[in-house]
């Protein structure tokens, strides 16, 4: 990993840490963009360019507006200090969580190596990543492998996920059509 | 040769300019007002571009402009939301 991956670490992590702590909501939604957009350049820099575009329109346009009016239609609570007080009980339990990941890490493989089980060897040598990878294009005539297993292979998933979608944006409509809540 | 060379001075920059959002971020926090923290993070939308278009060059993806443009065009979004909300209470969109 070279400089640009642990900078952007740092500031995403700090974007992430100020985000929980900000007391006041409208501040909160502000350094929550600021997040949003280094783990935009954290997912170019991993060579995911349709997740970053994705977090690009999403956490630069809709979330903001989402949150805003969300704060608009409840209430806003106003508070003398600028950051929460630290509950450090949780912080403990997180601690260990994040400590349990972090003795995992060092066996993970590096991003893009030709080792890792997945591209199967040996005896896993036909892995469903490596049908996919051969097969997709003879089998389902999709030029991108991910968009033929999304639309193709687990079309009925992905339907499913639309119809969740569909239904949450209108329980939302729903909601914001209700006079202001007190 | 010559090339990747000029790949890692690229891709420096762009490091550098993670950094440089990183000092910026100081800002965010230190608030004191919220159209403070508003501005940096109006910066730091302008410095993603500018660091999305050099990963692009440095990394040698044209499609990471793509990225850039996208945040380009969504960047003043958040600024107008935000301004008409402290403007008008309850106005939005």
């Amino acid at each position: 990993m070279s400089a640009i991956a642990y900078s952007l670490a740092v500031f995403v992590l700090l974007s992430a840490v100020a985000t929980a702590l900000f007391r006041d909501v409208l501040s909160a939604i502000v350094v929550f963009a600021a997040y949003s957009l280094g783990m935009a350049i954290l997912y170019t820099y991993l060579l995911a360019p349709d997740v970053a575009m994705t977090e690009a329109a999403i956490g630069a346009g809709v979330t903001t507006i989402l949150l805003l009016l969300t704060i608009a239609r409840t209430t806003r609570p106003s508070a003398e200090e600028v950051f929460e007080r630290v509950d450090v009980p949780a912080v403990v339990v997180v601690g260990a969580f994040v400590l349990v990941l972090a003795t995992l890490l060092p066996d993970m493989y590096a991003v893009g190596t030709q080792d890792a089980p997945i591209w199967g060897q040996g005896v896993l040598s036909e892995t469903p990543t490596v049908h996919y990878v051969q097969e997709a294009y003879a089998e389902t005539h999709a030029h991108n492998a991910v968009s033929a297993v999304l639309a193709s292979y687990r079309g009925f998933d992905t339907f499913g996920e639309a119809v969740v979608v569909f239904a949450a944006g209108i329980a939302v409509l729903l909601v914001l059509k209700r006079e202001v809540f007190a | 040769m010559n090339g990747e060379l000029l790949a890692d001075v690229f891709l420096g920059a762009a490091a550098l300019f993670v950094v440089l959002a990183i000092v910026l971020f100081y800002r965010v926090a230190a608030g004191p007002t919220t159209q403070d923290r508003l501005l940096a993070v109006n910066v730091l939308g302008t410095n993603t571009v500018v660091i999305l278009a050099l990963l692009a060059v440095g990394l040698d993806e044209t499609s990471f402009l793509d990225i850039a443009l996208i945040y380009a065009l969504l960047n003043f979004l958040m600024a107008i939301a935000i301004s008409k909300f402290t403007v008008e209470r309850g106005g939005v969109l």
